[in-house]
């Protein structure tokens, strides 16, 4: 069932990443899966970085999201970093919540799911859109006591448009080995994956988490998400809340790095008009029970 | 969530695109100098006798609040001139490996020379760069070595040159505190 997803999506993302790479250049070295840190590409260098990000197991049924982020970094000068994101997304789910819109059956459902697939099952795997994003470092974590930054990413897709604006706060210990991260984002979307419905979301999230440098090259840590979601595009009522948390691995060298995390639900609530995006005290959506994240970065020379 | 997993057609292309990506990538900053070469650096033909010391936990307490340097200090990889030179070989953290570098003393307590022996990262071989070197060259350990004050930083290496930076405020004190009078 994952293969299947996989290799649809697959042969898409190689072939980006292949073009990409046969090109000059390729990423900003992310030591956690979600939360940024302030380690900004230097001046006039080049990154290139290939996300994969899976959401999966929701209530019931079948539910795996898997959303690719390929981006290329290029350092402005040394405090400011500039990305543009090629994003795809592959969705497959069945059944996979409890209560739709007769509260009694179940229905297949959640982000990148249209209204129509409701009684069946659906997958569909598509290059969604573009982001582009940058990061303005104010004072540097390696010299101050404590690192701030200005992030904003627009976001154009099939999906959903949006807008995500985060404090990143970074501070480091022990010969800069232990680091402390926390993100404040702030996010305002078009939702527009249904054709037959478009709605407008805002969200308030704290991404958190620590890493340590047990050895050379080699970081693990924990982080975490405190997830708001609103309905409206500013945060007119909230529907969602839910706590997240897991474990990172991050490898890095002079020639590329690697991270791995996961992110459990530990639980959520939902408030009307969106109650039925929560079941088993979980909130579902575009979340799972579980999410998992690979990233790998190639600086160039 | 189960999940078998097979060689596939998916992991082929994968493979060939991780490839692709990789091929391009040649080695970065690699510098490696021997100890040996390091001490024909600084001190040319001079002879130089291992002469480690032992250090006790109150210098190194000094040594550490003069630099907020946290990785342990090897006291082991010292050599000194029938003059009162020193040669000192030391290692700080750097981005994802560790930086080795040595220290030439003069017999006044003066930084005579420094060399990086071993510097594996991405970005930021300058510090191995004779002009950023020369910065420390004269500097004691009463000296005040802070990076965008007193020394200049490296664009895009600010946590080596940190670093590397407090590591010589460390091997200078520690010189101060342990060697100065050592007799020969």
């Amino acid at each position: 069932m994952m293969r299947h997803i996989i290799f649809r999506l697959g042969t898409k993302l190689v072939l980006a990443f292949a073009l990409c790479s046969s090109g000059s250049a390729f990423a900003g070295e992310g030591t956690f899966g979600w939360a940024y840190t302030l380690d900004l590409q230097p001046k006039g260098s080049w990154e290139i970085e290939q996300k994969l990000d899976l959401a999966t197991g929701q209530s019931n049924g079948t539910y795996n999201l898997l959303k690719s982020r390929t981006g290329l970094e290029y350092g402005l000068t040394d405090d400011i970093q500039i990305t543009g994101y090629l994003n795809a997304y592959s969705v497959r789910a069945n059944k996979n919540y409890t209560q739709c819109d007769d509260w009694k059956r179940r229905c297949t459902s959640g982000f990148a799911v249209p209204g129509w697939a409701s009684n069946e099952s659906y997958s569909k795997s598509a290059i969604d859109g573009g982001s582009a994003e940058i990061i303005w470092r104010l004072t540097n974590p390696v010299t101050s006591p404590i690192g701030v930054g200005l992030y904003l990413e627009p976001t154009l897709g099939n999906t959903e448009d949006s807008i995500e604006a985060r404090l990143l706060l970074q501070s480091n210990f022990l010969d800069d080995r232990l680091v402390f991260a926390v993100n404040l984002i702030a996010e305002s979307a078009k939702v527009k994956f249904d054709p037959a419905e478009t709605t407008y979301e805002s969200m308030f999230d704290i991404r958190y988490g620590v890493s340590y440098r047990f050895q050379p090259n080699l970081f693990a840590g924990i982080e975490g998400r405190f997830h708001n979601d609103f309905s409206g595009s500013i945060y007119n009522a909230q529907t969602q809340r839910a706590n997240f948390i897991g474990p990172n691995l991050h490898y890095a060298d002079e020639n590329f790095w690697v991270t791995a995390a996961w992110l459990y639900q530990l639980g959520g609530t939902c408030w009307a008009p969106g109650e039925v995006e929560c079941s088993g005290g979980k909130v579902l959506d575009n979340h799972g029970k579980n999410q998992f994240i690979v990233k790998v970065g190639f600086p160039l020379p | 969530m189960s999940f078998v997993f097979k060689w596939s057609p998916f992991v082929t292309s994968a493979a060939l695109g991780l490839t692709t990506a990789v091929m391009p990538i040649v080695s970065h900053s690699k510098i490696f100098v021997s100890i040996e070469q390091a001490q024909k650096l600084i001190f040319g033909q001079t002879v130089l006798t291992l002469s480690p010391v032992v250090l006790n936990e109150e210098t190194r307490k000094k040594m550490k609040d003069a630099s907020s340097v946290s990785h342990p200090f090897d006291s082991t990889h010292m050599w000194r001139t029938d003059k009162g030179e020193w040669f000192i070989v030391d290692e700080v953290v750097g981005k994802h490996e560790m930086i080795t570098y040595a220290v030439g003393i003069n017999a006044d307590g003066s930084v005579k020379q420094i060399e990086i022996l071993q510097y594996r990262e991405s970005y930021g071989h300058e510090v191995a760069q004779t002009e950023w070197l020369n910065q420390f060259v004269g500097k004691t350990a009463e000296s005040n070595m802070k990076l965008n004050k007193d020394v200049t930083n490296i664009s895009g290496a600010t946590l080596s040159a940190k670093h590397l930076t407090d590591g010589v405020k460390r091997v200078l004190v520690m010189y101060e505190l342990a060697l100065k009078n050592k007799p020969s």
